[in-house]
């Protein structure tokens, strides 16, 4: 078998998905609350068949394990919005949908013509009593406090309910800034809501552009790799051609 | 290669950015101006490999899997209806809503439009109307010899017509809010049209709860923040450069392999 072209292969496939995880860190790094990925590697053991090597008895190919989710938080920006909180420390944002209840961190809600605070696709957000929340039309003013307490010049409305989880990677990402998990939520023991404020993209712009850089040369030294095994081949062919004929 | 299509939504989202903030730059000095801001989302993702998914046949399971975003979307542009400063005129007809609520306009058409520009002049006919020349609802008649016009905080409008001690009432301007204002949709020359996701409008007079009052001689200036702008402007220019880098970058990685012997 040839183990080295295939091996360098694997680390090449592995460097491709890690690229487009870094386009897409890099394209949301305007999308709020986006959470940033990494890819974990590992090596994946293979036996030699031979016995006559001397340095080691396996053979290690690259595997790309899965993504690691960097939950740090993004920085706020004040956007002026009443209806636009952010969430310092732990805890998302419930939103009823019709697979069952997601989560967010993206604090960008609004009102549908009913009155009803809603994500931006339009999907209800839920108070502690797991019920949507509604505003009267002629109630100008609404306040979020920080643990979550809607008001309005009419008196309070309901309060924001922020749960958290045990193991939050374990949670997929369902696009528009929307988590999925079979996990229990526990609600947020001290919740932390800012209003007028959005949480940024946590993603690091420099050092996407040095994963980059990194993942680029890699690829090139990897794919030049492959080129001097495949010279060394095609001269190993040519000289055993030569001695036989 | 998927980090090439990542990057164009990329690109594209952050065009979009550009396209946003330069309106508002543009918009800094309209009367009423609702500055815009574009959201965005991040795309689907693909589930390369499932978390959860068995790993070995006594039972353990992959703890994270695989997942790769596909890159962002533009989610929507919204209205950010904070109230401007208001700016003193000293004209008569310029009148400033302070709080919620919006003119209505009888456009051409027959239709309702709404906004919150009161810069308001008289036509030929004595009649409170927009700059384009569209009547203000309820219609309000300035009698030809009236010599002061007072327009107080509740919207009555009182003229003082030639050789009269006190003042009469001519008519009564209305606000109507609406559940969603985020929801209007803009028509241009500051006006806006009623749409299903605003709900339906609701009239009083100013002053009501939930309603703004009236101020005679101010205009509501744009809310627009340029020094924010100008950083929002900086650093969408910046990322579209970094999305630029990333095809640059799966350009170059393709043409290695192409190039491989």
């Amino acid at each position: 078998m040839d183990n080295t072209s295939y091996i360098a292969l694997s680390k090449q496939t592995a460097l491709v998905r890690e690229m487009a995880m870094v386009a897409n860190n890099i394209a949301n790094v305007n999308t709020p609350a986006y959470k940033g990925e990494d890819s974990l590697f590992t090596q994946y053991l293979v036996k030699v068949q031979t016995e006559d090597r001397i340095l080691t008895d396996s053979l290690a190919f690259t595997r790309d394990l899965g993504t690691m989710r960097n939950m740090d938080e993004g920085r706020f920006q004040s956007t002026g919005n009443t209806l636009d909180m952010a969430i310092h420390g732990k805890g998302y944002f419930v939103v009823e949908t019709p697979d069952g209840p997601q989560y967010t961190r993206k604090g960008h809600f609004r009102l549908d013509q009913d009155g009803q605070l809603v994500t931006n696709e339009g999907r209800p957000v839920l108070t502690t009593d797991n019920q949507p929340l509604f505003f009267a039309p002629n109630e100008a003013k609404i306040d979020i406090s920080r643990d979550g307490s809607v008001s309005t010049e009419n008196g309070p409305v309901g309060k924001l309910r922020l749960v958290q989880f045990d193991n939050e990677q374990d949670m997929k990402k369902v696009a528009h800034g929307l988590f999925k998990t079979d996990q229990l939520p526990q609600d947020v023991p001290k919740p932390d809501i800012q209003q007028g404020m959005l949480e940024g993209s946590n993603v690091e712009p420099v050092v996407e552009i040095t994963k980059m850089i990194a993942i680029h040369r890699s690829y090139d030294s990897v794919t030049k790799m492959i080129e001097e095994e495949n010279q060394r081949q095609r001269k190993a062919i040519t000289a055993l051609t030569r001695i036989t004929s | 290669m998927r980090s090439l299509n990542i990057a164009a939504t990329g690109m594209v989202a952050q065009q979009t950015n550009v396209e946003v903030i330069s309106n508002n730059i543009a918009n800094m000095n309209t009367t009423a101006y609702n500055r815009r801001r574009a959201e965005f989302n991040d795309l689907l993702y693909q589930n390369l490999k499932r978390g959860g998914a068995a790993s070995s046949d006594t039972g353990t399971i992959v703890p994270v899997g695989i997942q790769l975003g596909l890159g962002v979307k533009t989610a929507a542009v919204y209205r950010i209806t904070e109230q401007g400063s208001l700016v003193n005129t000293n004209n008569t007809f310029d009148v400033a809503v302070q709080g919620k609520g919006y003119f209505q306009i009888l456009m051409p058409s027959g239709e309702i439009s709404y906004t919150r520009d009161g810069s308001f002049q008289i036509n030929a006919d004595g009649l409170v109307v927009t700059h384009e020349g569209f009547q203000v609802q309820p219609g309000i008649t300035i009698p030809n010899d009236a010599v002061d016009v007072t327009i107080n905080s509740s919207g009555e409008v009182l003229v003082k017509l030639d050789g009269q001690v006190t003042s009469s009432n001519v008519g009564q301007l209305q606000l109507a809010t609406f559940a969603n204002e985020a929801g209007l949709e803009s028509v241009g020359n500051n006006l806006f049209l009623e749409t299903p996701a605003s709900g339906a409008p609701l009239q009083s007079n100013p002053g009501q709860p939930g309603y703004g009052t009236l101020l005679q001689g101010f205009l509501e200036t744009s809310n627009v923040n340029v020094v924010a702008e100008i950083t929002d402007l900086i650093s969408a220019q910046r990322a579209y450069e970094m999305n630029s880098k990333v095809i640059k970058t799966s350009d170059e990685m393709m043409s290695s392999a192409n190039n491989m012997k």
